[in-house]
């Protein structure tokens, strides 16, 4: 039963950096009491299915997601195992084995996303490719990479994923990206972009192809937003050059103002 | 659970939360511990409201917990509250007291030149309040908020608030301590989306002559107070643009870096050793 207590601890949890996690858990405890402890987890379990969040099993890190969800555990195609999940801690408990394998095409995705992840991503990078169950042209494939400094106040996530349509040649998906930077202050900065292609044979590298234009997009517009918004909100120095004349003169530039209005009108 | 670890818990909660949906997760939280609400609303800087002054010819004035009564906010040009209060309302609300009104409309008239300067646009609003019973016509301590707002046609917008204490050392000496907080929000066409706060504490003593008149020393005060304004936003300015567009955009390639060119990647590494000796 969704109450509107538990749709407000969701609402919250949903905002969350995905670094920042147990932080948030420990915060609202604090403010909810133990009691909400169930309402928490619940949709902490949600946000990491809902935003593909890398499990750590036997070492290994895992992406979950609606796609290699069964029943109540996970599975990995890959590794062709299935497990349980501790949502809170992120670790894979209960280890069992999995009969879901991949196809040669998606056999061919593993090979070439294991070359893409490792030469374009620098931060904690894995990927999942999952089928999709009974619709055996689709496949899920979706990359995480992260980087968590909490000692310097910041954490950084990109997220791609993607449907793969074999038959039709199409590939539709989005990339999201979260930076949070926290020292002195809260600053987020996040993008999101939609993906749909058509005549796609190598799903790998036409999705590299995309990321890597987005990259430099992000770059750009970076630029441009410092140059341009920013700067119409609030000069770095007056139209004068010189810093105020504060005091009684201060006067002085309502009636330079109103004088050189009087000569223009 | 005692309620000051949960007021704390509160506040890092909201210092992680996506900054853009602040005034949303303040409600949340207020609805999920009501205890909370006012040492919240008033200890957390919201982006400002804007209201219209019907007694100054509609001019426009910013809002926030500092100028506020119930539902309604003190204007700086007219000294009123609107939407108006009954006069028994008003026996209770908060207004300065005549020296320091003095003092305040100067504070008003000196940032709206210097928001002119600066911001060639927006809004600005000043209000101060008495920090103890005095009966003199010359102000001693005060308190008060200098507050700034600029948007453009897009989404983008940034809110300087600025609280300031002054207290009288002695007879000649002021120590000013300002709290300034910036929110700025800044927006491209929906697919990027950076916003936040920053915030940081100054403080400075400065001699005043204590022979002067009133006037006189308000001069001072503005004088003072103003060019303290000035600097702040100049170096928050500085920091902003660091924080906004270099720092958050090295995080993101902390993640993913395939578009950077093998060039830049050797000089990244040749400045890491460089860094790595200099640290040693």
């Amino acid at each position: 039963m969704a109450s509107q207590f538990d749709s407000v601890i969701a609402d919250i949890i949903s905002d969350a950096p995905s670094g920042e996690i147990t932080e948030i858990y420990e915060d609202l405890i604090k403010i909810v009491g133990e009691s909400a402890k169930e309402s928490i987890l619940e949709a902490i379990e949600q946000y990491n299915i809902r935003n593909c969040i890398p499990i750590e099993v036997e070492g290994k890190q895992i992406i979950i997601s609606e796609y290699n969800k069964d029943g109540v555990k996970f599975i990995d195609p890959i590794t062709a195992i299935s497990f349980s999940v501790d949502h809170l801690n992120r670790t894979g408990f209960d280890i069992g084995s999995s009969d879901i394998s991949l196809s040669s095409v998606q056999e061919e995705i593993v090979k070439n996303l294991n070359e893409y992840t490792a030469s374009d991503f620098s931060g904690e990078v894995t990927f999942g490719v999952y089928p999709i169950p009974n619709e055996e042209d689709k496949t899920s494939i979706i990359i995480s990479s992260t980087k968590y400094n909490a000692s310097n106040f910041w954490n950084g996530e990109w997220k791609s994923k993607y449907i793969f349509d074999s038959s039709s040649n199409s590939l539709e998906g989005e990339i999201d990206v979260d930076v949070h930077f926290y020292e002195d202050g809260n600053v987020s900065f996040k993008s999101n972009k939609k993906i749909n292609l058509s005549s796609v044979n190598d799903a790998v590298s036409a999705l590299k192809e995309v990321e890597v234009e987005f990259e430099k997009e992000l770059d750009s517009s970076f630029s441009d937003l410092n140059e341009k918004q920013f700067k119409s909100l609030r000069r770095k120095l007056p139209i004068t050059r010189s810093k105020v004349n504060w005091g009684k003169a201060i006067g002085n530039y309502r009636l330079g103002k109103d004088a050189a209005q009087g000569i223009t009108n | 659970m005692n309620s000051e670890d949960s007021y704390d818990a509160a506040l890092d909660l909201l210092r992680r939360l996506n900054p853009s949906r602040l005034e949303h997760h303040l409600k949340n939280l207020i609805q999920l511990e009501p205890t909370l609400a006012e040492d919240l609303l008033s200890s957390v800087d919201i982006p400002l409201t804007i209201k219209r002054d019907p007694k100054d010819s509609q001019k426009e004035y910013l809002c926030c917990d500092y100028n506020r009564d119930a539902d309604s906010h003190r204007s700086p040009w007219s000294n009123e509250y609107f939407p108006e209060l009954s006069e028994q309302d008003l026996e209770e609300s908060p207004f300065p007291s005549e020296p320091l009104r003095k003092l305040e409309i100067l504070f008003n008239d000196s940032f709206d030149v210097y928001r002119d300067l600066y911001y060639e646009g927006g809004i600005s609003s000043a209000y101060l309040w008495d920090v103890a019973d005095d009966t003199s016509n010359i102000v001693r301590d005060f308190a008060g908020v200098v507050l700034f707002k600029k948007s453009n046609q897009s989404s983008s917008s940034w809110d300087s608030i600025h609280v300031l204490e002054a207290t009288f050392e002695n007879d000649n000496e002021v120590t000013y301590r300002i709290t300034t907080t910036i929110l700025l929000r800044l927006d491209k066409d929906n697919s990027i989306k950076l916003s936040g706060n920053l915030s940081r504490q100054t403080e400075k003593t400065v001699t005043i002559n204590a022979s002067n008149n009133a006037d006189q020393i308000n001069i001072a005060h503005i004088t003072n107070v103003g060019s303290m304004i000035e600097d702040i936003e100049y170096q928050m300015r500085i920091l902003l643009e660091a924080v906004y567009f270099e720092k958050t955009r090295d995080i993101f390639h902390e993640t993913k870096n395939g578009a950077v060119s093998t060039e830049q990647k050797n000089k990244t590494a040749h400045e890491e050793i460089i860094k790595g000796l200099q640290s040693l």
